[in-house]
């Protein structure tokens, strides 16, 4: 079945590329979506849900889930981008929503891939498609973030090849699929298991947007148009993220495992630490947004690093993080329109020149500092519970200082966006606020998780995280 | 044979930290090609024939003549001809390259067991520590270029040591190998040089906080 898709989405994605019109475009992006639709109700509906497709992909429940997380997050990505972009010329324009086609059918790829191989190639296929993406402005600046990205992505997911090798190697069998390692590794050479799982998470971490190779998300994030941001930022950081968990979950029956918890739980305090100092640093509301991506992936990894039900809220965190973060990115697509720049030293005034923009920004400011009735609240609550629990108070204390610094940098910032006089030139024409209600919508869904998770979910979550 | 080709690689790396002209990086890059050419064909002779014939065409084609090729234009185009002299001596280079090469020995020595061609290992991850020595070493941007072939390759040699059993892994591995080189070397190209018009990785340090 998802080859027969895969096919339909190269199709309609070479079809925008060779697109005449706006409107061919527009026509191409609606069929796309809708064919998303019809993917999301064959999964669901038609009894393919837990099944095998072809040889390398399983609709397994985390790949299920992400893959609902990215349908919905991509169509919002796909509207907002078509307002966006107006004003591009239509070979801009339609190169724009040709790599962002391809780039939903890798990561959906990634998301359902079985094999560790199939996952690292179409994640190195996200970064061709994601290069072009950044390069789109054509400017010195795009040029820079672009080269950079291809070489330390290339450079990260050859190392992380290097791991898969040495995992392969360590299994013995000849075989790539998850399932097949996982059988395999339990008796594997703990050097080697040590080893492999170093590379893979040093080589996934450009994905994931985690330390060491964070600042290439961020330079991504910088460079590629707002709302293609929010995609990078969530839908192909969960592809990062869901590499990673299967990883971690193949050496659940280690007896390494405990170690590989170490490694998360040292990479996601340093990644907290990262986010949190850069927070107050950068002078760019997107590089801001995206150091709070950083922020929210190191506590996910906590969480994987503590164990226990840290798993379940890291999986929880980066579910709920989804809709926020892209809430957030969509906010600032529309702010970009308005004061045709991100400078957090000169933007401000927003509050009374666009109110619902505002609101929508603010919201999302209560809302990703998992203030209740955040449901981030319940996935950190339940992370520091995990912490007490163990003891492990010196961790308590670097997370809870850490998360104020994030607390002042990111109140301080979003507020002065509200309320500080503005010092930048306004374009009030471009204030579209029905783009402003509808970001709103996706918090929305994110707080209404906040008060009530569906009995649903929560089997759903219980079941990817068994280990 | 295989051992004669393995430690011509070992002094194609050892090289590496020794010269300091542009085109000898583009010689040792198509040398290593041909190496792993021979390489490929000694160690994976008992594949299926179609598969060996798709990854010794592609290391053929590729490896040893087109990125080889493109690196030359580069240098042509650019007319950059060496590494800046202000940058890390050489004597200091072969140091840190014989550093790598004792630390990747004593690690090898360390994992090796039954299940991983160990001079492949040794090897791959020498070619990997010297791709990132140049890397940090030499500012400017086509050494950087030739410092990622450099892990490119030692990333490939090394799946060879345990890709007699997984043939899909190493198609898959130079397939993207390939297509990325190809497209970082064609962006250099095409497009940093001309916009950016830079030869040093320090004009590159616009985007930042």
């Amino acid at each position: 079945m998802i080859y027969l898709f895969f096919a339909i989405w190269l199709i309609v994605a070479a079809g925008t590329f060779f697109a005449r019109s706006r409107r061919t475009v527009h026509i191409m992006c609606g069929l796309y979506i809708a064919t998303h639709l019809a993917f999301l109700i064959k999964l669901f509906l038609g009894g393919d849900y837990l099944s095998t497709s072809g040889e390398f992909f399983t609709f397994d429940e985390a790949g299920a889930l992400f893959y609902v997380l990215l349908a919905i997050v991509s169509t919002y990505v796909i509207i907002h981008s078509v307002e966006y972009l107006k004003d591009d010329k239509i070979e801009n324009y339609r190169t724009y929503f040709a790599l962002l086609l391809l780039l939903i059918t890798a990561i959906t790829g990634v998301y359902f891939a079985n094999n560790i191989a199939v996952t690292w190639i179409l994640l190195e296929t996200t970064t061709l498609c994601g290069a072009g993406i950044l390069y789109h402005r054509h400017s010195k600046d795009t040029l820079e973030a672009t080269w950079k990205y291809l070489f330390v992505c290339s450079t990260g997911i050859a190392i992380a090849y290097l791991g898969i090798l040495l995992l392969c190697a360590a299994a013995s069998n000849g075989s790539l699929r998850y399932d097949d390692i996982a059988t395999m590794l339990a008796n594997g050479d703990p050097l080697y298991l040590k080893a492999a799982f170093l590379l893979i998470l040093t080589g996934y971490s450009c994905k994931m947007e985690i330390f060491p190779l964070y600042t290439i998300g961020i330079d991504a994030n910088f460079a590629a148009p707002a709302p293609a941001a929010g995609l990078i930022s969530t839908g192909l950081v969960n592809a990062g993220f869901l590499a990673i968990f299967r990883v971690y979950k193949l050496f659940a029956h280690t007896a390494v495992f405990e170690w590989v918890q170490n490694v998360m739980l040292i990479i996601g305090i340093l990644s907290l630490c990262v986010g949190a100092l850069f927070l107050r640093r950068t002078n760019n509301y997107k590089r801001f947004l995206s150091y709070s991506t950083v922020e929210n992936m190191g506590i996910a990894a906590i969480g994987l690093g503590i164990g226990g039900i840290g798993i379940w809220a890291a999986l929880f965190h980066v579910v709920c993080h989804t809709f926020i973060k892209s809430s957030m990115f969509l906010q600032i697509a529309v702010i970009r329109q308005i004061y045709n720049g991100y400078r957090i030293n000169r933007l401000g005034d927003y509050i009374n020149i666009n109110k619902v923009g505002a609101i929508g920004i603010i919201v999302g400011m209560v809302t990703v500092l998992a203030f209740p009735p955040s449901p981030l609240f319940i996935s950190e609550l339940m992370i520091l519970t995990e912490i007490f629990t163990g003891g492990d108070w010196w961790l308590a204390i670097a997370m809870t200082l850490l998360l104020c610094i994030v607390i002042y940098s990111i109140c301080y910032r979003l507020i002065k966006l509200c309320y500080q006089p503005n010092q930048d030139e306004l374009h009030t024409s471009n204030i579209n606020r029905r783009l402003s209600y509808s970001a709103i919508s996706l918090l929305i869904l994110a707080i209404i998780l906040g008060f009530w998770q569906p009995a649903p979910l929560k089997a759903l979550i219980d079941t990817i995280v068994t280990l | 044979m295989l051992l004669a080709l393995i430690i011509l690689y070992v002094i194609t790396l050892i090289n590496l930290a020794l010269v300091e002209r542009f085109r000898k990086y583009a010689s040792i890059i198509t040398i290593q090609g041909w190496l792993l050419l021979g390489i490929a064909l000694l160690r994976l002779h008992s594949l299926d024939w179609l598969e060996l014939s798709f990854i010794v065409l592609e290391t053929l084609i590729f490896k040893a003549i087109i990125v080889p090729h493109i690196l030359m234009s580069v240098i042509k185009k650019t007319k950059i001809n060496r590494v800046k002299t202000s940058g890390t001596s050489q004597f200091n280079a072969l140091i840190l390259s014989f550093v790598a090469l004792i630390v990747s020995a004593i690690t090898t020595y360390l994992v090796a067991d039954s299940s991983i061609h160990m001079l492949f290992f040794g090897v791959a991850m020498y070619a990997l520590l010297s791709g990132l020595i140049l890397i940090v070493l030499r500012s400017r941007i086509f050494t950087h270029m030739v410092g990622f072939l450099i892990i490119e390759n030692g990333v490939f040699l090394f799946s060879m040591a345990i890709g007699v059993e997984m043939p899909m892994l190493i198609n898959a591995a130079i397939m993207l190998d390939i297509l990325m080189s190809v497209l970082m070397l064609s962006l250099f190209m095409t497009k940093v040089d001309d916009k950016i018009h830079t030869d040093d990785s320090d004009s590159l340090t616009h985007v930042k906080d």
